[in-house]
């Protein structure tokens, strides 16, 4: 089979890969694998539904020559009767908590706590939690020491309490409710797999991260074994202080990252091996001086220069020195004089004009001169000059286009250092993003109480059910078959609220028209849905009308995903 | 540049978790620690070396059943036991490629090939970014689980070695070769 590429397929994150976490599968597997064959559960209950196969099959084959077609309709009629028996069985056998998808779940954070000293921890989304010492007695009441796991979890928005399937119902004095969350937490704890109770004398301080602030939610604890909530009375709300400091936290800079600080290292160093490069090039000598020619008109000298110290004068032969326009005090009477002494130093314009000193007795004349040739020494110069010329030209143009190739291949390195860094970039935003999305929905405020026992705590505000339209209903799948379900949801996008309506076939539900709402359920762990246009054509009406729902294809591995697909 | 590996643990390290294989032994149920210590890691190579997200959960969890399975016969050998775990997830996915219940994939991010292209010191990295990754894609199964580890994986490889069952001098000498090959092969 040939290999298939992918190239940049996207990161699953560590969450993810998480909450996909079953050791109890494994555990289950290893006892199968170790069990001989035909002690194996494939083997026994192969054993089973082959027998039940043929015993159904043979009254199948018998019935189907005995009952005639029109008692078909009737005979469908009593398996869908008995499908929702077995649904209405499970409902009553669930326990309170019950995920009801398989595999979609909140994942518990375990923290590890030493019992005789207590502690101090935080979870993911700012929440803290203060256990104080020798806070745990076991199923005997006796203080608990050594090493116990925590476990603990929230759920801020309805996907995330309906994939951990906890009830939203609340019955008081013979009216049913339904919450509005401002945020929900779960703490456990265990010790060696035993779990273990707070102690009556200690509670465990929780200032749970919300974004809702308004006071008028209270505190509940859900009684699993009521199957109801107990009202605990309010929490304490806190603003939470500094976000900024929060998000420094959260959000590093990119500079500050080592594989953007290693490309950095990289342009500076390719920048340095450029530098480099250019220093290695053949030097190129200074342009040669296109000689002067002697002019007639003006008067010259001929001196002896040290070449050492003038060598640009020795570069061609003959020189003479011809007295520039700019000495005033030059009289001809001057030149007929014959000196004790000449010398030449640089002048006002270097390499261009130097400065002729002659001595004669003391008396000292300062002129300002300039080297030319005359006659052949003139020709012989500018050929020389002209052959000097063309090789500078040569030199200068070859460096510069060296120049040029270095230049363009620390561009182009540049360039593909860059290419990355605008990658890294882009990605940090999306994690940026994602982190501020996080900040947003996290940390506005702390709702703060404390426990006594540990379970499911709610800061919530029980509302009636929406009103507006009323509808009996059968629901249908996407082929137009009967669901055979409990639970129906109602969620009201942007308000933290899920409405449950229960008992299929036929099922009563009412929704605000105003509101975007959405309507799902769960069948044999598959997500049926009405989407929130689909709600347009429902009106209030007599009689049983029959609603088709969509099928989730997709199989949410966390709740995340299920939001996404939602909205929400 | 490639990243740092993680991958050491020091005599304590590997002392304390063959206390933990050793628990495992006699109670399965003390498994769980490895278990959650490295699921993540295997299901990641496994995922590597497949296409699909779901069939890699699954894989995952089949090599720690096995791996339960196996554990009475486990013998600590001074080396990580992540180095056992890998083997197993290993020969899976090779099962999985055997029996045709799966495709083999290469799953290359842009990044590594740049890694690449700089090691076997090229630098016309855009020009032989596609290039390589073919090239990678058809290279004999051995060579292509040492670049996947070296390079994607961002392994040592004094951990490739543990993984094959080579010497750390071994796992080097034939990554290099594998590299001189890609350079001759770009041209």
């Amino acid at each position: 089979m040939k290999r298939k590429i992918n190239l940049n397929r996207p990161k699953i994150s560590a969450d993810e890969i998480a909450q996909r976490q079953n050791f109890d599968s494994v555990l289950k597997g290893n006892a199968t694998a170790g069990k001989p064959f035909f002690k194996k559960p494939w083997f026994l209950s192969g054993i089973v539904v082959a027998t039940v196969a043929v015993v159904t099959t043979v009254a199948l084959l018998n019935k189907s020559q005995n009952i005639p077609n029109s008692d078909q309709a009737s005979l469908e009629q009593q398996n869908d009767s008995l499908a929702l028996e077995k649904v209405y069985a499970l409902e009553q056998a669930k326990p309170c908590i019950a995920p009801p998808i398989d595999g979609l779940n909140i994942p518990y954070t375990t923290y590890k706590v030493l019992a005789e000293n207590g502690g101090k921890f935080e979870f993911k989304t700012g929440s803290i939690f203060t256990v104080p010492k020798n806070a745990f007695i076991d199923s005997d009441g006796n203080i608990v020491k050594g090493e116990v796991e925590i476990r603990y979890r929230e759920f801020h928005d309805m996907v995330d309490v309906f994939v951990a399937g906890i009830p939203m119902t609340y019955d008081s004095a013979g009216t049913r409710y339904h919450f509005e969350s401002a945020g929900m937490m779960e703490m456990r704890a265990y010790q060696n797999g035993k779990e273990v109770a707070i102690a009556k004398d200690r509670s465990i301080n929780i200032e749970m991260s919300s974004n809702d602030a308004d006071p008028k939610h209270n505190l509940y604890l859900l009684d699993t074994v009521q199957n109801n909530w107990a009202c605990l009375g309010k929490d304490k709300i806190v603003k939470a202080t500094e976000p900024e400091k929060s998000e420094a936290k959260t959000i590093l800079s990119l500079n500050e990252t080592p594989e953007y600080k290693t490309i950095e290292a990289k342009k500076a160093e390719a920048k340095t091996i450029k530098e480099e490069k250019i220093a290695a090039l053949p030097k190129v000598p200074a342009e040669p001086k296109k000689p002067a020619k002697v002019n007639t008109a003006k008067y010259t000298f001929d001196i002896d220069v040290n070449t050492k110290e003038f060598p640009e004068l020795s570069v061609y032969k003959g020189v003479l020195f011809e007295v520039g326009d700019e000495n005033k005090n030059f009289d001809k009477s001057m030149y007929d004089v014959i000196y004790d002494n000449a010398s030449i130093k640089n002048g006002t314009k270097k390499n261009e004009n130097y400065l002729l000193t002659l001595l004669k007795g003391s008396k000292k004349i300062d002129l300002v001169v300039y080297p030319v040739f005359e006659g052949k020494n003139y020709e012989t110069a500018i050929k020389s000059f002209q052959e000097k010329f063309e090789k500078y030209t040569a030199v200068l143009e070859n460096r510069k286009a060296e120049e040029k190739k270095i230049e363009a291949e620390y561009l182009a390195k540049v360039a593909e250092y860059q290419k990355r860094q605008d990658e890294m970039a882009r990605q940090w935003k999306e994690k940026q993003d994602e982190a501020f999305k996080a900040l947003d929905t996290e940390q506005k405020v702390k709702r703060v109480f404390a426990i006594n026992n540990f379970g499911v705590y709610n800061c919530d505000n029980p509302n009636a059910y929406p009103t507006g339209v009323a509808c009996t209903a059968e629901l249908k799948n996407d082929l137009n078959k009967k669901l055979h379900v409990y639970d129906v949801f109602l969620v009201e996008k942007g308000r933290n609220a899920m409405f449950s309506f229960s008992r299929n076939p036929v099922t009563n539900f009412s929704f605000d028209p105003a509101a975007k709402n959405i309507l799902w359920t769960v069948e044999h762990g598959v997500l049926y849905y009405l989407k929130p246009e689909d709600f347009n054509a429902i009106k209030n009406g007599n009689g049983t009308r029959d609603i088709r729902l969509n099928k989730v294809s997709e199989k949410f591995s966390n709740a995340e995903e299920m939001k996404t697909f939602f909205g929400i | 540049m490639l990243q740092p590996s993680k991958y050491h643990a020091t005599t304590t390290d590997l002392n304390n978790e063959n206390a933990l294989v050793e628990a495992a032994k006699k109670d399965p149920h003390q498994f769980a620690a490895l278990y959650s210590k490295y699921y993540e890691r295997i299901f990641r190579f496994i995922y590597q070396r497949l296409d699909d997200k779901e069939q890699a959960f699954d894989s995952t969890q089949q090599v720690f059943i096995k791996a339960l399975e196996k554990l009475p016969k486990y013998e600590f050998k001074g080396v990580p036991f992540a180095s056992w775990l890998y083997r197993i997830a290993s020969n899976e996915v090779v099962d999985l490629f055997r029996t045709q219940k799966a495709q083999r994939t290469v799953n290359i991010d842009s990044i590594s090939v740049y890694n690449i292209i700089e090691e076997i010191q090229e630098s016309k990295i855009d020009e032989y970014h596609d290039k390589i990754v073919n090239i990678i894609a058809d290279l004999p199964e051995d060579e292509l689980q040492l670049i996947e580890m070296r390079f994607f994986e961002k392994r040592a490889f004094k951990e490739i070695a543990e993984i094959l069952n080579l010497t750390e001098n071994n796992a080097k000498v034939k990554t290099y070769r594998i590299l001189e090959k890609l350079k001759k092969t770009i041209k």
